[in-house]
Protein backbone atom coordinates (compact mmCIF):
# COMPACT_ATOMS: atom_id res chain seq x y z
CA UNK A 1 0.00 0.00 0.00
CA UNK A 2 1.36 3.21 -1.18
CA UNK A 3 -0.09 7.13 0.17
CA UNK A 4 1.17 10.38 -0.14
CA UNK A 5 0.31 13.21 1.92
CA UNK A 6 2.17 17.05 2.19
CA UNK A 7 4.20 17.22 5.33
CA UNK A 8 6.70 19.72 6.13
CA UNK A 9 5.53 21.73 3.11
CA UNK A 10 6.82 18.72 0.62
CA UNK A 11 5.08 15.46 -0.18
CA UNK A 12 5.94 12.21 1.88
CA UNK A 13 5.00 9.13 0.42
CA UNK A 14 5.55 5.82 1.96
CA UNK A 15 4.73 2.12 0.22
CA UNK A 16 4.31 -0.64 2.50
CA UNK A 17 4.98 -4.00 0.48
CA UNK A 18 4.62 -6.47 3.29
CA UNK A 19 1.18 -6.30 3.78
CA UNK A 20 -1.65 -4.00 5.55
CA UNK A 21 -0.03 -1.04 7.42
CA UNK A 22 -1.30 2.11 9.31
CA UNK A 23 -0.07 4.88 7.67
CA UNK A 24 -2.11 7.39 9.83
CA UNK A 25 -0.39 7.21 13.03
CA UNK A 26 2.85 7.50 10.90
CA UNK A 27 1.64 10.66 9.37
CA UNK A 28 0.21 12.25 12.60
CA UNK A 29 3.97 11.76 13.82
CA UNK A 30 5.28 13.74 11.08
CA UNK A 31 2.77 16.60 11.53
CA UNK A 32 3.79 16.62 15.34
CA UNK A 33 7.41 17.04 14.23
CA UNK A 34 6.75 19.81 12.03
CA UNK A 35 4.58 21.40 14.86
CA UNK A 36 7.44 21.38 17.03
CA UNK A 37 10.49 22.08 14.06
CA UNK A 38 9.20 24.17 11.43
CA UNK A 39 10.59 27.33 11.16
CA UNK A 40 7.61 28.83 9.32
CA UNK A 41 4.92 28.00 12.09
CA UNK A 42 5.49 31.25 14.58
CA UNK A 43 3.96 28.53 17.40
CA UNK A 44 7.02 25.90 16.79
CA UNK A 45 9.31 25.65 19.35
CA UNK A 46 12.21 26.70 17.27
CA UNK A 47 10.46 30.18 16.62
CA UNK A 48 9.01 30.52 19.96
CA UNK A 49 13.33 30.35 20.69
CA UNK A 50 14.18 31.93 18.05
CA UNK A 51 12.34 35.03 18.56
CA UNK A 52 12.84 34.76 22.82
CA UNK A 53 9.04 33.09 23.71
CA UNK A 54 10.97 29.85 24.83
CA UNK A 55 13.58 29.59 26.75
CA UNK A 56 16.09 26.82 25.28
CA UNK A 57 16.85 25.01 28.55
CA UNK A 58 12.92 24.49 28.61
CA UNK A 59 12.32 23.44 25.58
CA UNK A 60 11.49 19.76 24.64
CA UNK A 61 13.62 16.58 24.67
CA UNK A 62 13.06 16.32 21.28
CA UNK A 63 14.42 19.75 20.51
CA UNK A 64 17.11 19.03 22.77
CA UNK A 65 17.95 15.65 20.92
CA UNK A 66 18.09 17.58 17.58
CA UNK A 67 19.93 20.52 18.27
CA UNK A 68 23.01 17.99 20.00
CA UNK A 69 23.13 16.01 16.66
CA UNK A 70 23.25 19.18 14.83
CA UNK A 71 26.36 19.98 17.02
CA UNK A 72 27.89 16.25 16.29
CA UNK A 73 27.39 17.15 12.69
CA UNK A 74 28.41 20.42 12.61
CA UNK A 75 31.69 19.06 14.26
CA UNK A 76 32.53 16.55 12.00
CA UNK A 77 31.80 18.14 8.99
CA UNK A 78 34.18 20.33 10.09
CA UNK A 79 31.12 23.46 10.31
CA UNK A 80 29.87 22.54 6.53
CA UNK A 81 26.65 21.76 8.25
CA UNK A 82 25.42 23.88 10.81
CA UNK A 83 21.77 24.88 12.34
CA UNK A 84 22.64 28.50 12.81
CA UNK A 85 21.92 30.80 10.26
CA UNK A 86 22.60 34.68 11.05
CA UNK A 87 22.31 33.65 14.70
CA UNK A 88 19.06 31.75 14.62
CA UNK A 89 18.22 27.99 15.05
CA UNK A 90 17.25 26.43 11.50
CA UNK A 91 17.80 22.56 11.95
CA UNK A 92 15.50 21.39 9.30
CA UNK A 93 18.89 20.38 7.04
CA UNK A 94 18.73 17.51 9.71
CA UNK A 95 15.28 17.72 10.96
CA UNK A 96 13.71 16.07 7.47
CA UNK A 97 16.46 13.01 7.63
CA UNK A 98 15.69 12.57 11.59
CA UNK A 99 11.70 12.82 10.78
CA UNK A 100 11.81 10.60 7.91
CA UNK A 101 13.92 7.98 10.26
CA UNK A 102 11.31 8.46 12.98
CA UNK A 103 8.52 7.27 10.65
CA UNK A 104 11.03 3.94 9.12
CA UNK A 105 10.68 3.23 13.25
CA UNK A 106 7.28 3.11 13.92
CA UNK A 107 6.87 1.02 10.71
CA UNK A 108 9.83 -1.37 11.97
CA UNK A 109 8.16 -1.51 15.38
CA UNK A 110 4.77 -2.85 13.31
CA UNK A 111 7.30 -5.71 11.76
CA UNK A 112 7.05 -3.87 8.55
CA UNK A 113 10.32 -5.20 6.69
CA UNK A 114 9.96 -3.98 2.73
CA UNK A 115 9.02 -0.20 2.56
CA UNK A 116 10.32 3.32 1.93
CA UNK A 117 9.77 6.39 3.70
CA UNK A 118 10.16 9.62 0.83
CA UNK A 119 10.32 12.85 1.51
CA UNK A 120 10.57 15.44 -0.84
CA UNK A 121 13.46 12.79 -2.53
CA UNK A 122 15.43 12.04 0.42
CA UNK A 123 14.18 7.99 1.04
CA UNK A 124 15.26 5.29 3.68
CA UNK A 125 14.18 1.84 1.67
CA UNK A 126 13.60 -0.96 4.15
CA UNK A 127 14.33 -4.89 2.74
CA UNK A 128 13.07 -5.86 -0.94
CA UNK A 129 10.62 -3.76 -3.14
CA UNK A 130 8.59 -7.42 -3.42
CA UNK A 131 10.40 -10.73 -3.52
CA UNK A 132 14.13 -10.28 -3.68
CA UNK A 133 13.85 -7.50 -5.88
CA UNK A 134 15.73 -4.16 -4.46
CA UNK A 135 13.83 -0.90 -4.80
CA UNK A 136 15.10 1.23 -8.13
CA UNK A 137 15.93 4.60 -6.98
CA UNK A 138 16.52 6.97 -10.15
CA UNK A 139 18.49 9.55 -9.72
CA UNK A 140 16.91 12.70 -11.60
CA UNK A 141 18.72 13.77 -14.72
CA UNK A 142 19.24 17.92 -13.66
CA UNK A 143 18.35 18.65 -17.02
CA UNK A 144 16.09 15.81 -18.72
CA UNK A 145 12.47 15.55 -17.36
CA UNK A 146 11.31 12.16 -16.66
CA UNK A 147 15.01 10.54 -17.39
CA UNK A 148 17.54 9.54 -14.54
CA UNK A 149 22.13 9.41 -14.57
CA UNK A 150 21.38 6.51 -12.80
CA UNK A 151 19.69 3.96 -10.86
CA UNK A 152 20.48 2.78 -7.30
CA UNK A 153 19.58 -0.38 -6.37
CA UNK A 154 18.59 0.00 -2.49
CA UNK A 155 18.07 -2.87 0.11
CA UNK A 156 17.92 -1.48 3.41
CA UNK A 157 19.73 1.56 1.61
CA UNK A 158 19.19 5.40 1.73
CA UNK A 159 19.26 7.70 -0.63
CA UNK A 160 19.38 11.35 -0.02
CA UNK A 161 20.32 13.93 -2.84
CA UNK A 162 20.88 17.67 -1.92
CA UNK A 163 20.31 20.20 -5.25
CA UNK A 164 20.18 23.43 -6.69
CA UNK A 165 16.17 23.12 -7.59
CA UNK A 166 14.41 25.16 -9.91
CA UNK A 167 13.75 27.48 -6.90
CA UNK A 168 17.39 28.27 -6.88
CA UNK A 169 20.09 28.26 -5.25
CA UNK A 170 19.19 27.57 -1.61
CA UNK A 171 21.69 25.50 0.77
CA UNK A 172 24.12 28.07 2.49
CA UNK A 173 27.89 27.90 2.97
CA UNK A 174 27.88 27.86 6.77
CA UNK A 175 31.52 29.55 6.51
CA UNK A 176 30.80 32.33 3.90
CA UNK A 177 26.82 32.94 3.91
CA UNK A 178 26.86 32.94 0.51
CA UNK A 179 24.94 30.22 -1.66
CA UNK A 180 26.70 27.05 -2.85
CA UNK A 181 26.92 27.22 -6.65
CA UNK A 182 29.92 24.47 -7.66
CA UNK A 183 27.17 21.73 -7.63
CA UNK A 184 24.19 21.21 -9.02
CA UNK A 185 23.15 17.77 -6.95
CA UNK A 186 24.98 15.61 -5.11
CA UNK A 187 23.40 12.46 -3.97
CA UNK A 188 24.86 10.54 -1.10
CA UNK A 189 23.82 6.89 -0.16
CA UNK A 190 24.07 4.87 3.12
CA UNK A 191 22.50 2.77 5.71
CA UNK A 192 20.87 5.78 7.43
CA UNK A 193 19.01 8.71 6.04
CA UNK A 194 19.31 10.74 9.07
CA UNK A 195 23.73 10.41 7.98
CA UNK A 196 23.11 10.37 4.17
CA UNK A 197 20.89 13.76 4.27
CA UNK A 198 23.17 15.45 6.43
CA UNK A 199 26.03 14.29 4.68
CA UNK A 200 24.57 15.60 1.44
CA UNK A 201 24.04 19.14 2.65
CA UNK A 202 27.06 19.62 4.34
CA UNK A 203 29.05 18.38 1.25
CA UNK A 204 27.27 20.27 -1.06
CA UNK A 205 28.25 23.38 0.68
CA UNK A 206 31.89 22.02 -0.14
CA UNK A 207 31.11 22.18 -3.51
CA UNK A 208 34.24 20.54 -6.10
CA UNK A 209 35.57 19.24 -2.59
CA UNK A 210 32.06 16.90 -1.81
CA UNK A 211 32.91 13.92 -3.52
CA UNK A 212 36.75 14.00 -2.01
CA UNK A 213 35.11 14.15 1.04
CA UNK A 214 32.65 11.80 1.10
CA UNK A 215 35.62 9.17 -0.26
CA UNK A 216 36.85 9.28 3.32
CA UNK A 217 33.49 8.52 5.36
CA UNK A 218 33.27 4.80 5.58
CA UNK A 219 29.67 3.58 4.58
CA UNK A 220 28.57 6.56 2.58
CA UNK A 221 28.82 6.65 -1.86
CA UNK A 222 28.28 9.77 -3.34
CA UNK A 223 27.20 11.38 -7.34
CA UNK A 224 28.08 14.59 -7.64
CA UNK A 225 26.63 16.66 -10.90
CA UNK A 226 28.13 20.00 -11.58
CA UNK A 227 26.75 23.18 -13.31
CA UNK A 228 28.21 22.23 -16.58
CA UNK A 229 26.75 18.41 -15.79
CA UNK A 230 29.90 17.08 -15.02
CA UNK A 231 29.66 14.41 -12.79
CA UNK A 232 31.89 12.59 -10.46
CA UNK A 233 31.76 9.88 -7.85
CA UNK A 234 33.02 8.20 -5.32
CA UNK A 235 34.78 4.43 -6.25
CA UNK A 236 31.84 2.69 -4.29
CA UNK A 237 29.42 4.14 -5.86
CA UNK A 238 29.04 2.08 -9.21
CA UNK A 239 28.59 -1.00 -6.82
CA UNK A 240 25.36 0.27 -6.05
CA UNK A 241 23.92 0.87 -9.32
CA UNK A 242 21.91 -0.61 -12.15
CA UNK A 243 24.97 -0.96 -14.28
CA UNK A 244 27.72 0.52 -14.06
CA UNK A 245 29.00 4.02 -15.63
CA UNK A 246 29.86 3.42 -19.29
CA UNK A 247 33.40 4.94 -19.82
CA UNK A 248 35.20 4.42 -16.98
CA UNK B 1 38.39 11.64 -16.19
CA UNK B 2 36.48 9.65 -18.57
CA UNK B 3 34.00 8.98 -16.64
CA UNK B 4 32.64 11.93 -15.53
CA UNK B 5 31.49 12.14 -19.01
CA UNK B 6 28.19 10.00 -18.66
CA UNK B 7 26.23 12.67 -16.89
CA UNK B 8 26.65 15.22 -19.45
CA UNK B 9 26.85 12.92 -22.45
CA UNK B 10 23.38 11.66 -21.12
CA UNK B 11 22.31 15.32 -21.37
CA UNK B 12 23.21 16.24 -25.22
CA UNK B 13 22.02 12.65 -26.65
CA UNK B 14 18.81 13.97 -28.22
CA UNK B 15 20.69 16.63 -29.68
CA UNK B 16 23.61 14.66 -30.70
CA UNK B 17 21.43 12.77 -32.73
CA UNK B 18 19.75 15.67 -34.03
CA UNK B 19 23.18 17.45 -35.23
CA UNK B 20 24.09 13.76 -36.73
CA UNK B 21 21.32 13.84 -38.84
CA UNK B 22 21.27 17.21 -39.75
CA UNK B 23 24.54 18.41 -40.32
CA UNK B 24 26.11 15.18 -41.92
CA UNK B 25 25.42 14.18 -45.25
CA UNK B 26 25.80 10.48 -44.61
CA UNK B 27 23.24 8.34 -43.30
CA UNK B 28 22.48 7.43 -39.81
CA UNK B 29 21.43 3.94 -38.60
CA UNK B 30 19.79 5.06 -35.19
CA UNK B 31 16.13 6.21 -34.48
CA UNK B 32 16.72 10.25 -35.29
CA UNK B 33 14.69 11.14 -31.61
CA UNK B 34 12.96 14.98 -33.29
CA UNK B 35 13.65 17.49 -30.16
CA UNK B 36 10.93 17.48 -28.01
CA UNK B 37 8.69 20.39 -28.77
CA UNK B 38 8.53 21.45 -25.57
CA UNK B 39 12.44 22.49 -25.93
CA UNK B 40 10.61 25.28 -28.19
CA UNK B 41 8.36 25.87 -25.70
CA UNK B 42 9.74 29.28 -23.35
CA UNK B 43 9.56 28.05 -19.45
CA UNK B 44 7.14 30.47 -17.78
CA UNK B 45 9.09 33.47 -16.56
CA UNK B 46 11.85 32.97 -18.94
CA UNK B 47 12.56 35.27 -22.01
CA UNK B 48 15.54 35.25 -24.22
CA UNK B 49 17.46 38.12 -24.59
CA UNK B 50 19.79 37.91 -27.23
CA UNK B 51 20.14 36.16 -30.67
CA UNK B 52 22.29 33.52 -31.20
CA UNK B 53 26.03 34.73 -31.47
CA UNK B 54 28.12 34.15 -34.45
CA UNK B 55 29.81 31.13 -35.84
CA UNK B 56 33.10 30.56 -34.82
CA UNK B 57 36.33 28.47 -34.92
CA UNK B 58 36.76 26.11 -31.71
CA UNK B 59 40.48 25.14 -30.00
CA UNK B 60 38.78 21.56 -31.00
CA UNK B 61 38.83 22.13 -34.36
CA UNK B 62 34.89 22.27 -35.13
CA UNK B 63 32.76 25.02 -35.32
CA UNK B 64 30.99 26.35 -32.18
CA UNK B 65 27.64 27.34 -31.67
CA UNK B 66 26.20 29.63 -28.99
CA UNK B 67 22.68 29.90 -27.72
CA UNK B 68 20.53 32.24 -26.84
CA UNK B 69 21.34 33.46 -23.47
CA UNK B 70 17.82 32.77 -22.20
CA UNK B 71 16.34 34.90 -18.41
CA UNK B 72 15.57 33.35 -15.81
CA UNK B 73 14.13 34.97 -12.46
CA UNK B 74 17.85 33.33 -11.17
CA UNK B 75 19.68 34.85 -13.91
CA UNK B 76 20.97 34.45 -17.21
CA UNK B 77 21.69 30.60 -19.14
CA UNK B 78 23.43 30.36 -21.57
CA UNK B 79 24.98 27.59 -23.63
CA UNK B 80 27.51 26.75 -26.07
CA UNK B 81 28.06 23.87 -27.85
CA UNK B 82 31.40 23.13 -30.74
CA UNK B 83 30.34 20.67 -33.44
CA UNK B 84 32.93 18.52 -35.72
CA UNK B 85 32.00 15.98 -38.24
CA UNK B 86 28.69 15.79 -37.30
CA UNK B 87 29.43 15.61 -33.81
CA UNK B 88 28.79 17.49 -30.72
CA UNK B 89 32.59 17.71 -29.65
CA UNK B 90 32.14 20.19 -26.29
CA UNK B 91 29.00 21.79 -24.60
CA UNK B 92 29.93 24.73 -22.00
CA UNK B 93 27.61 26.85 -20.08
CA UNK B 94 28.49 29.83 -20.70
CA UNK B 95 26.38 31.44 -18.29
CA UNK B 96 23.90 30.13 -15.30
CA UNK B 97 22.84 31.80 -12.26
CA UNK B 98 25.41 31.08 -10.03
CA UNK B 99 26.97 33.96 -12.05
CA UNK B 100 29.87 31.38 -12.18
CA UNK B 101 30.48 30.65 -16.32
CA UNK B 102 31.82 27.21 -16.36
CA UNK B 103 33.81 25.81 -18.96
CA UNK B 104 34.30 22.43 -18.66
CA UNK B 105 34.24 20.04 -21.46
CA UNK B 106 33.11 16.37 -23.18
CA UNK B 107 35.52 16.69 -25.89
CA UNK B 108 36.63 13.72 -27.24
CA UNK B 109 34.04 11.24 -26.28
CA UNK B 110 32.77 8.65 -28.47
CA UNK B 111 29.49 7.77 -29.72
CA UNK B 112 28.77 4.72 -28.58
CA UNK B 113 29.54 5.67 -25.23
CA UNK B 114 26.72 8.49 -25.84
CA UNK B 115 24.57 5.68 -27.33
CA UNK B 116 24.27 3.62 -24.61
CA UNK B 117 24.37 5.53 -22.24
CA UNK B 118 21.35 7.63 -23.13
CA UNK B 119 19.46 4.67 -24.03
CA UNK B 120 19.67 3.64 -20.43
CA UNK B 121 19.07 6.89 -18.63
CA UNK B 122 15.89 7.29 -20.45
CA UNK B 123 14.32 4.01 -20.62
CA UNK B 124 14.25 3.25 -16.45
CA UNK B 125 11.78 2.07 -14.45
CA UNK B 126 11.87 3.18 -10.98
CA UNK B 127 9.77 3.03 -7.45
CA UNK B 128 11.37 6.36 -6.13
CA UNK B 129 12.63 9.25 -7.59
CA UNK B 130 15.66 11.04 -5.92
CA UNK B 131 17.29 14.79 -7.36
CA UNK B 132 17.38 18.07 -8.16
CA UNK B 133 16.05 19.86 -11.42
CA UNK B 134 18.14 22.82 -12.56
CA UNK B 135 16.99 25.81 -14.58
CA UNK B 136 16.42 22.91 -16.94
CA UNK B 137 14.06 24.85 -19.06
CA UNK B 138 15.97 27.65 -19.99
CA UNK B 139 19.20 25.44 -20.46
CA UNK B 140 17.10 23.13 -22.92
CA UNK B 141 15.89 26.34 -24.47
CA UNK B 142 19.35 28.02 -25.25
CA UNK B 143 20.77 24.94 -26.10
CA UNK B 144 17.73 24.01 -28.67
CA UNK B 145 19.06 27.77 -30.02
CA UNK B 146 22.43 26.84 -30.44
CA UNK B 147 21.76 23.61 -32.33
CA UNK B 148 19.03 25.26 -34.52
CA UNK B 149 22.26 27.61 -35.50
CA UNK B 150 24.40 24.67 -36.25
CA UNK B 151 21.46 23.61 -38.20
CA UNK B 152 21.17 26.55 -40.38
CA UNK B 153 25.35 26.41 -41.53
Amino acid sequence: MRRTEDVMGMPITIDVRDGDADLAPVYDELRRIDELFSTFKPDSEICRINDGRLALAVAGPEVHEVLALCDTYEARTGGFFSARRDGALDPSGLVKGWAIARAAAMLDARDHRSYFVDAGGDVQTRGSSGGSEPWRVGIRHPIERGSFVRVVLARDLAVATSGTYEKGPHILDPHTGRAATDLVSLTVIGRTILEADVLATAAFAMGHRAIDYLENIPGYEAYAIDPSLQATWTSGFDAWCERPAVGV
Amino acid sequence: MSRALATLAATVIGVYWLVTFKVTPAPVDVPVAAAPSSRTTPAPGARATSTPTPVAPTAQGGTAFTGTTIETIWGPVQVRIAVAGGKIVDATALQLPSDRSRSARISQYSAPILRSEAIQAQSARVDIVSGATYTSRAYALSLDSALKHAQGQ
